[in-house]
């Protein structure tokens, strides 16, 4: 005896139903007559020899055979018997039936059920096979036809050349049988299906009607489409749990992500309007077994809708009312705010989106925790340099989408005009091709409009009915390279100018610089791009002529600003159009995109963020030493005299040598050096380099004023590594017992003053002004002790170990007087503590 | 620990080196009893801020020195938050309005009113009045002047203000007319010896008469200048003695002969894109392009022909304003460079 296994059995019997469902439509209902049994001959012969029966009718037709053959209880005989005469059973009446028969029958007749099986593969069946147990637990596989009908075929060989077919049989079966049922759809399946436009709704736009709903229909170049297809592919081992998408991981080599996604989680494809980028994702995407979800210009793009709709959409994997995974086209997305760093922005959730990884440790409750992104998202742009895009860049995978060859396009719109008996000639359809620039849709929509006209398509028709078309739409390199070279003669050609027309540039030129929207960058491409062309020009009138004309474009547009006159916008233009008289030559070097006045800003930006720190050192320095360095303070004056020569002071020449082996005259400059550091808060950082070699920085980093072009001035000693290391020890041997003063009275104003006189002379008046101030008497201590004695502590009050270097650099007056009493030092451990702070004499603990 | 350059500062009227009679006349304006406005203005480094000092110091005595630095914050109408630094003690205030740029009329209007409105109420002080200080005030914008010149009238019992700029032209006039203006002059060459002698006599070195001439030739008037390069010469412990001494320049002011020395070289494309790097280079160092220009033409002159001098320094002219008015700085250095390079190839060519 034998049993099905449940499960594998359940798709068939549904399959079987909805093909039943299907064939009621066709008059030849294979089964009807199989078991009639009029048509006579064998059963499989009849299987063999009909095309168009599907292979699980066939199937069924076995099992109804090989009952009416052992004339055993096989119940389901009757059973398909039954629609022969009630066609018009619902599928749901006969799947339920269908179904509890079947199992009822297994249990009664396994044996037979085995010789089924026998039979089936007698009738040749291949493909994917149905796993089944006997009762004996042997399996028997039951094979599934690989010959299906026409149309079948069609879509599984497409989805083969691309090994893309990823749609279940059933699925593709159950759209085949409704789209057999409404005879209206298909006149926009495909160009080639397109039989009867007597059919088509009017009002339909004929971009809509020809969009290519296949992956073969895509027009352009296939390399950029399979690239395309390829990285949602990648998609598939972390969407569809197949094995698929693991081989380009491992090919990656060292990209490993837990999900097995791709390394860029978003592609970006961009391109000129008009040649499909949309169709092409939304092709894909279904071609690849997703639903898609569109965002597109017409939804508000805040950063709320990443939250509210992309999120929800993301996280619940599924589109709503299909069991398909979802897929986020993100269209027109250069219009996207999020611009700017506040992160609120579209772009700056959108990307905060991709990048989330799940926490480590999952905490119980935390909403606001972040699933991962586990579904791919393809953006959409025309401007890939568009500033609200800068950010995307760096996280997406980019793919420029090119203008089809012109003789693909123009095949396609006669085939498209032959469709819609609209007679056009093939030069017609090359000029509007080149008017349109490749785009598609611009095309179809002019063909639809003279279609409506009731015209013939010729290349005058054509050019009248373009004129201005296109020539509003330029970016600003396109524009900076019409500026410097000619037109095109095939653009001239393509336009149709006249000799004439085409020799006047200044209204063409103008209307190209203001649809770029942003003269000013066009200006500074000018700027940027004029003295790389040598012209002959022997006393430079040329090159004088064209920055006057720069200069004047300034003037013009910061007075427009300044005066709030955006009147004047429109005039802003003519000031760069003279470029093109100037320096127009055919066939000149591409421009560049301009670049060095960005580099400049940045580079000025962080320059003033230096002075800004060193402004800020010298006022806390000033802060210290009652307002000594404030006559400094002024902008003009760092700029131009301090940050010269405060490079030069703290930079003398020294040895490397060790301190205590100085000589004297090296030792006062070392001296000078270390307070100076330390009153104006200048620092040795240690750094690592890029090599990994460990350097002395100094922060702030002043010395990039004395640096231009890399390079430093010659009469400025290099500091080395050793002479660094040197100071910096000093440094820190000189202000950690200055931060304990500092905690210690808390007003280190006043307090610095006092130790600067401590410091500067204290063998005169010094000495008894500190016993006579009773604030604290600690510092009597302190200052008989040398406080540059004590070894360094950190933050912590913990004894640093350095070096021998630290030697005293401040002991000149100080040690005179303290060298014969005897060394007893005591450590005070200073801090934020609430500890009881108590004078205690030294001679308690002698 | 402070450069000499404020270590040996002047901080009386008494020890003011030079400008004797502009002492006196500062001192006896200070015992007056009547102290009015003042408007001090100098070029860069002549001694303006530290005469102030003296002056301050003179009017309310030693307690004046006493500082305190603070950052205060205004409050702009549209809400904007601007810190200003202020350096103050009990009778005086100094503060740089110019550093908020077209707000400094927020600050000038809030500060200002705020000091005028109160009086002074320590009753030691010696004077009835509180000064404020203002720096860089020819930098002041126009708003910020006129916000000046009521409070200067309506207050002068709470408040003397003391305007410290490098030039008057930039004042309005009404300011100029309401204050007493005090010119410090640079000081002559002999008067920046004395003064580096002197202070190299208080360090305790030995400064030869031919450093220290060179050291005031090479600062052109200031006595700061000269000051940072006689700390930075000591500092390298160069031989001040050797006659092959040189003064350190700054490193943008080198840097803008090498631009000068560029244009003379060659006149064709590619040098203007050089020199368009290095021009990019200074102002990406914030070295102000007037001083670039300036500094750029100085050296052209010296270099040109005798024929062209006038047109050179003309046009620079030409292009300074325009760099003024515009935005671009880059764009009007450019046309003047270009400018300059076809001038001197028309005469190159003009003399084969």
């Amino acid at each position: 005896m034998a049993t099905l296994n449940p499960e594998p059995f359940g798709k068939p019997t549904l399959l079987l139903a909805s093909l039943l469902l299907k064939d009621t439509n066709d008059t030849t209902f294979a089964s009807n007559g199989l078991l009639d049994t009029e048509p006579s001959g064998g059963c499989e012969e009849e299987n063999a020899s009909s095309e168009q029966s599907p292979s699980w009718t066939a199937r069924a037709d076995g099992i109804g055979s090989t009952g009416d053959d052992e004339s055993s209880a096989f119940t389901s005989n009757r059973l398909l018997g039954g629609p022969t005469q009630t066609t018009s059973q619902t599928s749901s009446t006969l799947l339920s039936v269908l179904g509890s028969d079947f199992f009822d029958s297994q249990t009664l007749v396994g044996s037979t059920f085995t010789q089924t099986s026998d039979l089936l593969s007698d009738i040749g069946y291949a493909g994917p096979s149905i796993r089944a147990t006997t009762f004996e637990g042997k399996p028997v596989f039951i094979k599934k036809k690989a010959q299906t009908d026409r149309t079948k075929k069609r879509t599984a060989t497409a989805g083969k050349a691309t090994g893309l077919l990823d749609v279940p049989l059933h699925r593709l079966m159950d759209e085949l049988a409704v789209s057999a049922s409404d005879p209206s759809r298909n006149t926009q399946i495909t160009l080639e299906s397109v039989s009867s436009p007597s059919s088509k709704v009017h009002g339909e736009l004929w971009v809509d009607r020809y969009r290519p709903q296949q992956y073969t229909d895509l027009l352009g170049d296939d390399r950029v489409h399979r690239e395309v297809m390829a990285w949602v592919k990648e998609w598939d081992y972390c969407v569809f749990g197949k094995s698929k998408g693991k081989q380009k991981v491992t090919e990656d080599g060292q990209y490993f992500d837990e999900y097995r996604r791709p390394r860029e989680k978003l592609l970006l494809i961009s391109g000129p309007p008009g040649l499909g980028k949309t169709t092409l994702a939304h092709v894909v995407a279904k071609q690849a077994g997703y639903k898609v979800f569109e965002i597109n210009a017409s939804d508000a793009r805040s950063g709320a809708v990443v939250d509210d709709r992309i999120r929800p959409a993301l996280e619940s994997g599924a589109a709503i009312g299909s069991s398909k995974p979802v897929l986020v086209v993100v269209d027109e997305i250069d219009g996207a705010t999020g611009a700017g760093d506040s992160s609120a922005g579209f772009i700056q959730k959108f990307i905060a989106l991709t990048q989330d990884n799940p926490k480590m440790k999952r905490q119980k409750n935390d909403k606001s925790e972040r699933r991962p992104l586990l579904r791919p998202i393809i953006c959409i742009c025309n401007d890939l340099y568009a500033s609200s895009l800068t950010k995307l860049r760096a996280h997406a995978r980019i793919i420029r989408l090119a203008r089809a060859a012109d003789v693909h396009l123009v095949k396609r719109l006669r085939d498209i005009c032959e469709r819609e008996r609209l007679r056009a000639d093939s030069r017609a359809l090359t000029a509007l091709v080149g008017i349109a620039q490749g785009d598609l849709r611009g095309c179809l929509n002019t063909l639809q409009f003279l279609k409506r006209r009731g015209v013939e398509v010729t290349e005058v028709v054509v050019r009248k009915a373009t004129h201005g078309m296109k020539e509003a739409d330029a970016s600003q390199i396109s524009v900076l390279n019409d500026l410097f070279c000619p037109l095109q003669r095939k653009r001239v050609k393509d336009l149709g100018m006249t000799e004439e027309e085409e020799s006047r540039y200044v209204g063409r030129l103008a209307r190209t610089i203001e649809s770029t929207g942003a003269p000013d960058k066009v200006a500074l491409g000018c700027f940027e791009h004029y003295p790389n062309l040598n012209k002959h020009d022997s006393t430079f009138v040329k090159y004088s002529k064209a920055i006057e004309w720069l200069g004047n474009y300034d003037l013009l547009s910061n007075g427009m600003r300044s005066e709030r006159e955006y009147g004047l916008m429109n005039y802003l233009p003519y000031m760069i159009v003279p470029f093109y008289p100037l320096f127009q030559e055919r066939g000149a070097q591409k421009v560049e995109r301009p670049k060095a006045d960005w580099e400049n800003y940045t580079k000025t930006k962080a320059h003033e963020e230096i002075y800004k720190s060193l402004s800020k050192c010298l006022r806390s320095a000033c802060a210290r030493e009652a307002g000594c360095f404030r006559h400094l303070l002024s902008e003009r004056i760092l700029q131009l005299e301090l940050s010269p020569y405060i490079n030069r002071i703290i930079s003398p020449p020294l040895r490397p040598v060790n301190s205590q082996i100085i000589k004297p005259e090296e030792k006062a400059v070392l001296n000078r050096l270390v307070d100076l550091m330390v009153a104006l808060d200048l620092r040795f950082v240690q750094d690592k380099t890029e090599d990994g070699s460990v350097v002395y920085r100094l922060d702030p980093p002043v010395d990039v004023f004395v640096t231009y072009d890399g390079k430093r001035s010659s009469d400025i000693a290099i500091s080395r590594y050793a002479i660094r290391q040197l100071v910096a020890n000093e440094i820190d041997a000189r202000v950690s017992p200055r931060q304990v003063d500092g905690v210690s009275t808390g007003r280190p104003g006043r307090k610095s003053l006092f130790g600067k006189r401590l410091r500067e002379e204290p063998t005169e008046e010094g000495l008894s002004s500190v016993v006579s101030d009773s604030r604290n008497k600690r510092q009597k201590v302190g200052g008989k002790i040398d406080i540059a004695d004590r070894p360094p502590t950190d933050f912590f009050g913990r004894p640093i170990a350095v070096k021998p270097v630290s030697k005293p650099a401040s002991k000149i007056g100080l040690n005179k007087t303290t060298s014969q009493a005897p060394v007893v030092s005591y450590k005070f451990n200073e801090g934020n503590s609430a500890a009881v702070r108590k004078a205690v004499k030294v001679s308690s603990f002698l | 620990m402070s450069l000499w350059v404020d270590k040996y500062r002047p901080k009386t009227l008494d020890e003011l080196s030079y400008h004797e009679g502009l002492t006196t006349r500062l001192r006896s304006l200070a015992n007056s009893g009547d102290f009015p406005h003042l408007l001090v203005y100098g070029p860069s480094g002549a001694g303006k801020k530290t005469r102030i000092s003296c002056v301050l110091r003179e009017l309310f005595g030693k307690s004046v020195e006493r500082l305190k630095i603070d950052q205060r914050v205004f409050l702009t109408p549209s809400k904007r938050k601007l810190d200003v630094n202020i350096v103050q003690s009990n009778f005086h205030i100094e503060l740089t309005p110019s550093d908020v740029g077209n707000y400094d009329r927020v600050v000038i209007q809030d500060l200002l009113k705020e000091i005028a409105q109160t009086q002074q109420v320590d009753l030691s002080a010696k004077q009835r009045f509180k000064v404020v200080v203002i720096n860089e005030a020819d930098l002041l914008s126009r708003d910020a002047q006129a916000a000046l010149r009521r409070t200067m009238e309506k207050y002068m019992s709470n408040l003397r203000i003391i305007l410290c700029a490098n030039s008057t032209s930039r004042l309005i006039a009404p300011i100029k007319s309401r204050c007493l203006l005090v010119r410090v002059a640079a000081p002559s060459l002999e008067e920046i010896q004395a003064v580096l002698q002197q202070v190299a006599k208080n360090v305790g070195f030995d400064l030869p008469p031919e450093a220290s001439e060179k050291i005031a030739e090479e600062s052109n008037g200031n006595l700061r200048k000269a000051m940072l390069v006689l700390e930075t010469l000591k500092m390298q412990s160069k031989d001040l003695n050797s006659p092959l001494l040189t003064i350190p320049k700054p490193d943008w002011e080198s840097y803008c002969h090498k631009v000068a020395d560029l244009i003379m070289s060659e006149q064709t494309p590619a040098k203007v894109m050089e020199v368009r790097g290095k021009f990019y280079e200074l102002l990406s160092h914030c070295i102000p392009p007037t001083v670039i220009l300036k500094t750029v033409a100085d050296r052209l002159v010296d270099k040109m022909d005798e024929s062209l001098k006038a047109d050179v320094m003309y046009w620079a002219a030409f292009y300074e304003r325009r760099m003024r008015i515009g935005n671009k700085k880059i764009f009007h250095l450019e046309a003047w460079v270009v400018k300059v390079m076809s001038l001197y190839k028309v005469m190159c060519t003009s003399i084969y």
